[in-house]
C-alpha cells in the first residue's frame, strides 16, 4: 500500500494519543505501587507521577513483612488469595475449555445438542448477580462454599459459553476433507478429533483459553458471594486492604494489582503468535 | 507518652504478624517473642486471670467473682466435662482483628492468648470485609452455612437479626453468668437503659456490645490556635475564633478555613451513601429540646416538617466547605485526608485520634495537632442543644447455628466486661472503641485515645442519640439515605426529599408490622439523652 | 482408553451415522450437564420464592417460603419499581455509549495496525494491556484518577492551561461519564484485537488491485474488507453487548452505584436489593423477568445471526 508522509504522521500521532490514554491508569498504578504512604493522599499541586521517595514497602507489606510506615499488621498475606485466584481460574478455564470444545465439536460435526447455542447464550447474557441467591444456597448445600473447586466450577460454567461459541465458529469453518480422509484410512471418529482436529486448532484454543482465563481471573462479584475466608480471591482480598491509620491502602492495592497483572501477561506472551489468527473466530469468508 | 507509644509499637512489629490459621508463612523466620507472662506471669494476689507482664497489668486482672472470672470458670468447667467446643469461630471486621491478636502494651500477651491459655478453648477469628459485615452474616444465615459461632454486626441490626431467627436468645446465659453490664461504677453508660439499647431487643438479650461508635468531632488545634488565623478570623467576623458551638458557627468557621487550592477543607464530616446520613441526624435531632424525634409515639414519621427541611438544607449547603469529592468519600478517604492535614474539622468514629494522633503512625502529619470538641448544637430555651449519634458500633451476637452457644456467649461476656474490654479497646490494633464507664477512666485508654479526647468523648456520649434500631432499621435508613443523596446531588429539593422519606417510612412501618415498630420506637426513646448545655 | 473404544460398544457394528450421533452425544454431554446443573435448581427456587414475601430475615428457611405466599404481588410490583426501570434504562444507556465507542476506536486503531511500521510490536503490546488489569484494581485506580485533585484533572489542567477541579464522582452526570470512560479504557483493546484479526485476514492482493483501479480508501474498505468482516464485527459487538450489560466490578468500586443512584446499573441494583433491602422474593421476580426479556432478545439475536450467516 502506498504510504504518504501525511498518513504516516497521522498514524503515529493517533497511535501516540491512544498509547498515552492507555497508559495513564497503568502508569498511575505502577507509580502508586512504589509510593510511600505520605504520597498516597497527595492531590492537586502536590500530586506526583514519579514517587519522590520510592519504596518496596507496599510489596513487602502484602507479603507480611512489616514496613517502616505501616504499623497496621495484616491478618493474612496476599499469598493465599493469589493461590486461590490461580487455582480457581486455571481449573475453571480447564472446565470451560474441555466441556466447551467438546460440545462445540459435537454440535458442529454431528449435530448433537441443538439446544446448546441458545441455552449457552442465555447463560452468558444473564447477570450472575440475579442468580446468586440460589447459587449460594446450592453451593452451601453441596459444601462448595468457600472452596477453590467450588469457585472453579462456577467459573467453568459461566465462561463455558465463551469457550463453546469461540470454538464452534472455528469448527464450523474448518474444511472437513482432512477429517474425512483420515476416517477413510481407518481412524475412529474420536481419534480424528483428538489427533487431527484439535492439533489444527491450536491457535483458536490458545486464544480462547486466554480469553476465558482473563474473564475468570477478573471476577470480583462471584468470589465476593461464594467465598468467605479461606479461599477469597485477589479482588476480594484487595477490598480488605484498608486501615484506620491511613484510610485505603492504595499503595498496597496497586502493588497487588501489578502482581495480579502478571499471569495474564505471561499467558498473553506465551500465546502471542496465536493471538491474531485465534481471534478471527473462523469467521473470515474467503 | 510518646516513648511508651514507641515501645508498644515496636512490640507490635516484633510479634504482630500472626498469619492466622490459614495464612501461609513465606520464608519468614520465627519472630514470635515468648510473651513475658510465660516467665514472670504472676497474677496479683486474689486474681484468677487476666493479662500480665506489663506495668499496671493488675488493673485488667480479675477475681473469681467478676463477670470475667465467672466466664472463665464456666468455660473451664465446660472444657473439663468435655462439653466445650473444639474452637470458637468469631467473625470480626478485618480492621479490628489486631485488637485481639496483637500484644499490647509491650510485654503483654494478646487478648486471644489470654483466653486460650486460661480456658484451653481456641478462638478462630474470621475477617469480615469492612462495611460488609452484615452481608456476610446474611450469607451465613440464609445458606445455613454455620461458618461462625459469633457474628459481630452493627448494633442496630440487632432487631432485624433477632426477628430473622439467625441469632440466639442469650437470656438464659445472662441469668446464669451475670455479666453486670449495668454496674453503676464501670457498666454501660445509662445503666440498664444503655444495656437495653445496645444488647437487647424487645426485652431479651441478643447481643453483647463490643464497640462504642459515638460520632465525635475533632479539629485542628494548630490551626485554631494560630495567632495569624485568629486575627484574620476576628477581622472578618468580629468575634474571636473558637470551636463552633452552634451549627451556624460551624458553617462560618468551616467557610473560613476552607481553602481547597491549598489542600485544606473546612469540615469533612461524611456525605457519602450509607454513612453521610448520620451527620444529617445530628443536625436534625438537635432541632428541639431535648430532642427532635424521628417518629411520633404512634409510629408516624415526624421528619417532613420545618425541622426536617431545615436540617436537610443545612446538610446540603455544608457541601460548600467540604471536598468537591465529598459524596464519593467514605471513612478511609476521610481518615486519609485528615491524617495528611487536609481538613480543619471533621466528625468521625471516636478512634480518629487513636490512629492519627499517634507517633507510631509515620503517615500522619497531624500528630500532636488534634483537638476534640462537642458536636455543634442549636440555641434552645435555656442553652445549647448539641447532639451526636451512635452509628455502626459492632455488637457480638451468637449465631443460632452455633453448636456451642454457651461457650460463645462466655467469650463475649469475657471480652465485653470492664477489665478485658478496657484493655482491648486501648489496643491501637483495631477500631473497637471504648463505651463503658470503666473505659473512660482507664489509663491505657486515656493514653491511646488521649486525655483531651476521652474528656470530650465522655461528654459526647451524654449527648448521643441512637440511630434507628427497630425492626426494619435497614429499610428505614436506606429510604432516608436515598432521599438525602438525591438532595445532595440536587435531584430533589429538601422539601421533596423529606416528603419522599415520610411516605417511604410510612410504608415500611406498615410492612414491618405497626405494633412491633411502635413498641420498639417507644422503648428506644428512653435511651435518648436530655442534656442541654448552659450558655456561657 | 477412548470413549469410542469403550466396552459398552454393541457387538453389531453401528452405521456411520449412528456412530457419529453417539460420539456427538457424548461430546456434548458435559456441557449439557453443566447447563442443567446451573439452571434447574436456581430456576425452580427463584420461581418458588418469587411468589412469596420470603426474605432471609423472615425467620424460616427458604423451603418454608410458602408461609409468606403472596401470589403474583412481586410481579405486579415490578411495573411500579421506578428504580428498577431507571437502572435498566441506565444500563442500556451505558451500553449504547460504550459499545459503539469501543467498536469505532477499536476499528480505527486496527486499521492503523494492518501493515507493518516501526514500533508496531511495542505499540500493540501496550494497547492490549488494559485487558490484563483486574477490573477491581482498575476500579480503585480510576477512583483515584477521578478525584477532584487527582491526576485526570491534573492532566486536563496541563492540556488546557488552567486549573481544573471537576468532582467527577460526586456529580451524577460526570460520574456516569467516568464509569463509561473506565469501561471504554478497559475493553477497547478487546475490540481492537478481534477487529485487527479480522482485518489482517482480508486478502491484501485484492486491496492492492482495488487501489490500482483507483478506488478510494473508503471504497476499498466498504467493498472488500467490510463484507468479509461482517461476521467478525457482529461477534465482537455481541461479546461487548453481552458483557457490558452486566457491568459491575469496576463501576461498583468506583461509585458504588452513586452518587445517589446516578450510576446504578441493573447488576448494581440487584446487588443492593439483595444485600441491603434483603427482599429476596422480589429479587427472584426481578431475575425471572430479566430472564424472560433476555431470552426473547437471545432468540431474536440467534435468528438474525442465522440469517446473516446464511
Amino acid at each position: 500500500m502506498t504510504r504518504s508522509p501525511i498518513f504516516e504522521t497521522f498514524r503515529y500521532a493517533a497511535i501516540l494519543i491512544a498509547l498515552a490514554i492507555t497508559l495513564v491508569p497503568i502508569l498511575w498504578m505502577a507509580s502508586m505501587a512504589f509510593k510511600p504512604i505520605p504520597e498516597w493522599q497527595a492531590t492537586g499541586q502536590n500530586l506526583t507521577w514519579i514517587p519522590k521517595d520510592p519504596t518496596l514497602d507496599n510489596f513487602r507489606f502484602i507479603f507480611g513483612e512489616s514496613s517502616s510506615n505501616l504499623i497496621v499488621a495484616l491478618d493474612r498475606t496476599a499469598v493465599q488469595p493469589i493461590v486461590a485466584s490461580l487455582l480457581a481460574s486455571v481449573l475453571g478455564t480447564l472446565i470451560a475449555m474441555t466441556a466447551g470444545t467438546a460440545a462445540a465439536y459435537g454440535l458442529s460435526r454431528y449435530g448433537s445438542g441443538q439446544n446448546l447455542p441458545l441455552a449457552l447464550l442465555q447463560l452468558r447474557l444473564f447477570p450472575p448477580m440475579a442468580v446468586m441467591i440460589p447459587v449460594m444456597i446450592m453451593w452451601a448445600f453441596l459444601g462448595f462454599m468457600d472452596t477453590w473447586w467450588g469457585l472453579a466450577l462456577i467459573y467453568g460454567i459461566v465462561t463455558l459459553p465463551f469457550a463453546f461459541w469461540l470454538m464452534k465458529t472455528f469448527f464450523d469453518d474448518m474444511p472437513r476433507e482432512i477429517e474425512e480422509a483420515a476416517m477413510v484410512e481407518g481412524c475412529s471418529r474420536w481419534r480424528v478429533f483428538t489427533r487431527i482436529t484439535l492439533p489444527m486448532m491450536r491457535a483458536p484454543l490458545a486464544s480462547a483459553a486466554l480469553f476465558v482465563f482473563i474473564l475468570n481471573w477478573s471476577d470480583y462479584l462471584i468470589a465476593l458471594l461464594l467465598t468467605t475466608r479461606e479461599w477469597v480471591t485477589i479482588p476480594v482480598y484487595m477490598a480488605s486492604l484498608s486501615s484506620s491509620m491511613t484510610g485505603q491502602l492504595y499503595g498496597a492495592k496497586a502493588a497487588l494489582g501489578l502482581i495480579a497483572a502478571v499471569p495474564p501477561v505471561i499467558l498473553g506472551i506465551l500465546i502471542q503468535r496465536h493471538l491474531v489468527r485465534g481471534l478471527t473466530f473462523g469467521a473470515l469468508k474467503q | 507518652m510518646a516513648k511508651q507509644n514507641g515501645l508498644s509499637r515496636r512490640g507490635l512489629l516484633k510479634s504482630g504478624f500472626t498469619f492466622g490459621v490459614y495464612g501461609a508463612a513465606v520464608g519468614i523466620a520465627p519472630r514470635f517473642i515468648r510473651p513475658a507472662w510465660a516467665q514472670d506471669g504472676a497474677l496479683a494476689p486474689g486474681m484468677i486471670g487476666g493479662p500480665t507482664g506489663f506495668p499496671g497489668a493488675e488493673r485488667y486482672q480479675y477475681g473469681p467473682d467478676t463477670p470475667e472470672g465467672r466466664a472463665i470458670e464456666a468455660a473451664k468447667a465446660m472444657k473439663a466435662n468435655g462439653s466445650a467446643p473444639a474452637r470458637i469461630v468469631l467473625g470480626l471486621s478485618d480492621g479490628s482483628i489486631g485488637q485481639l491478636t496483637q500484644p499490647f502494651p509491650a510485654g503483654a500477651p494478646s487478648v486471644k492468648e489470654v483466653w486460650e491459655r486460661e480456658t484451653g478453648i481456641p478462638i478462630e477469628i474470621v475477617g469480615l470485609p469492612n462495611g460488609q459485615e452484615f452481608t456476610k452474616v446474611m450469607q451465613d444465615i440464609s445458606t445455613s452455612g454455620g461458618g461462625y459461632d459469633i457474628y459481630s454486626v452493627e448494633w442496630n441490626r440487632l432487631g432485624d437479626l433477632a426477628e430473622s431467627g439467625g441469632i440466639a436468645n442469650l437470656d438464659e446465659f445472662v441469668a446464669a453468668h451475670r455479666p453486670e453490664w449495668d454496674d453503676p461504677e464501670d457498666g454501660y453508660v445509662g445503666g440498664s437503659q444503655g444495656v437495653a439499647l445496645l444488647n437487647q431487643y424487645r426485652g431479651s438479650t441478643y447481643g453483647v456490645s463490643l464497640d462504642g461508635d459515638f460520632q465525635t468531632w475533632v479539629y485542628r488545634k494548630d490551626l485554631f490556635e494560630d495567632p495569624a488565623e485568629q486575627a484574620a478570623f476576628e477581622q472578618q467576623h468580629g468575634r474571636p475564633l473558637g470551636v463552633p458551638l452552634t451549627w451556624d458557627d460551624h458553617a462560618q468557621v468551616a467557610a473560613f478555613f476552607h481553602r481547597p487550592d491549598k489542600g485544606l477543607f473546612g469540615s469533612t464530616d461524611l456525605r457519602n451513601q450509607g454513612w453521610g446520613y448520620t451527620n444529617w441526624y445530628q443536625r436534625y435531632v438537635s432541632m428541639a429540646a431535648p430532642n427532635q424525634f424521628l417518629f411520633g409515639d404512634d409510629g408516624s414519621p415526624l421528619i417532613n416538617g420545618a425541622q426536617g427541611v431545615q436540617a436537610t438544607r443545612e446538610y446540603v449547603d455544608s457541601l460548600a466547605h467540604h471536598s468537591p469529592d465529598a459524596i464519593s468519600w467514605g471513612w478511609p478517604e476521610q481518615y486519609g485526608n485528615f491524617g495528611s492535614g487536609g481538613a480543619a474539622m471533621t466528625c468521625a468514629f471516636s478512634n480518629l485520634p487513636k490512629f492519627l494522633d499517634n507517633p507510631g503512625n509515620a503517615g500522619s502529619t497531624v500528630t500532636g495537632k488534634i483537638g476534640s470538641m462537642l458536636p455543634p448544637g442549636r440555641q434552645v430555651e435555656g442553652g445549647i442543644n448539641s447532639r451526636s449519634v451512635l452509628w455502626y458500633s459492632l455488637t457480638g451476637m451468637v449465631s443460632a447455628q452455633s453448636e456451642a452457644p454457651e461457650a460463645a456467649y462466655l467469650l463475649l461476656q469475657w471480652l465485653g466486661s470492664a477489665r478485658i474490654y478496657a484493655w482491648m479497646s486501648a489496643n491501637p490494633g483495631g477500631y473497637l472503641d471504648p463505651f463503658r464507664l470503666s473505659d473512660f477512666n482507664d489509663p491505657l485508654v486515656n493514653e491511646t485515645y488521649h486525655e483531651y479526647h476521652v474528656k470530650v468523648l465522655r461528654e459526647t456520649v451524654a449527648r448521643t442519640v441512637p440511630t434507628i434500631n427497630y425492626p426494619g432499621a435497614t429499610a428505614f435508613h436506606n429510604a432516608l439515605d436515598e432521599s438525602l443523596m438525591a438532595a445532595l446531588t440536587g435531584e430533589k429539593t429538601p422539601e421533596q426529599a423529606m416528603e419522599d422519606v415520610e411516605s417511604e417510612w410510612t410504608r415500611i412501618v406498615r410492612r414491618t408490622g405497626e405494633d412491633k415498630v411502635v413498641d420498639a420506637i417507644q422503648k428506644a426513646k428512653a435511651a435518648w439523652p436530655t442534656t442541654i448545655d448552659a450558655m456561657n | 482408553m477412548t470413549l469410542a473404544d469403550a466396552p459398552l460398544a454393541p457387538p453389531v457394528p453401528p452405521t456411520p451415522a449412528e456412530d457419529g450421533a453417539r460420539l456427538g452425544f457424548r461430546l456434548t454431554l458435559p456441557a449439557q450437564v453443566l447447563v442443567l446443573f446451573i439452571a434447574v435448581f436456581p430456576l425452580l427456587m427463584q420461581l418458588y420464592i418469587s411468589l412469596t414475601d420470603w426474605s432471609p430475615l423472615a425467620g424460616v428457611a427458604w423451603p418454608r417460603a410458602w408461609e409468606f405466599w403472596n401470589g403474583f404481588a412481586n410481579y405486579s410490583d415490578l411495573a411500579q419499581d421506578g428504580r428498577l426501570w431507571a437502572a435498566l434504562g441506565r444500563t442500556a444507556l451505558v451500553m449504547a455509549v460504550c459499545v459503539p465507542v469501543e467498536f469505532l476506536l477499536g476499528l480505527s486503531l486496527a486499521m492503523l495496525f494492518v501493515d507493518e511500521f516501526p514500533g508496531k510490536r511495542v505499540a500493540y503490546s501496550i494497547l492490549i494491556m488494559p485487558m490484563m488489569v483486574v477490573p477491581a484494581v482498575a476500579g480503585y485506580m480510576f477512583f483515584m484518577l477521578f478525584q477532584s485533585g487527582g491526576p485526570v484533572n491534573g492532566l486536563l489542567g496541563t492540556l488546557l492551561g488552567r486549573d481544573i477541579a471537576v468532582a467527577w464522582l460526586s456529580d451524577p452526570t460526570l460520574a456516569l461519564v467516568a464509569v463509561m470512560i473506565a469501561d471504554i479504557w478497559q475493553w477497547t483493546p478487546l475490540m481492537f484485537l478481534i477487529l485487527l484479526a479480522g482485518l489482517v485476514g482480508v486478502p491484501q492482493d485484492q486491496m492492492r488491485a482495488a487501489t490500482l483501479l483507483g478506488a478510494s480508501a473508503w471504497q476499498r474498505f466498504r467493498t472488500i474488507a467490510l463484507p468479509r468482516m461482517k461476521t467478525i464485527m457482529i461477534i465482537a459487538l455481541a461479546i461487548r453487548v453481552i458483557e457490558n450489560f452486566k457491568i459491575f466490578d469496576t463501576l461498583y468500586i468506583m461509585t458504588g452505584g452513586g452518587p445517589g443512584v446516578a450510576t446504578e446499573t441493573i447488576s448494581v441494583y440487584i446487588y443492593e436489593v439483595t444485600t441491603q433491602d434483603l427482599i429476596w422474593g422480589y429479587v427472584a421476580a426481578i431475575a425471572l423477568a430479566i430472564l424472560v426479556i433476555l431470552s426473547v432478545a437471545a432468540v431474536w439475536a440467534m435468528k438474525r445471526m442465522g440469517r446473516a450467516a446464511a
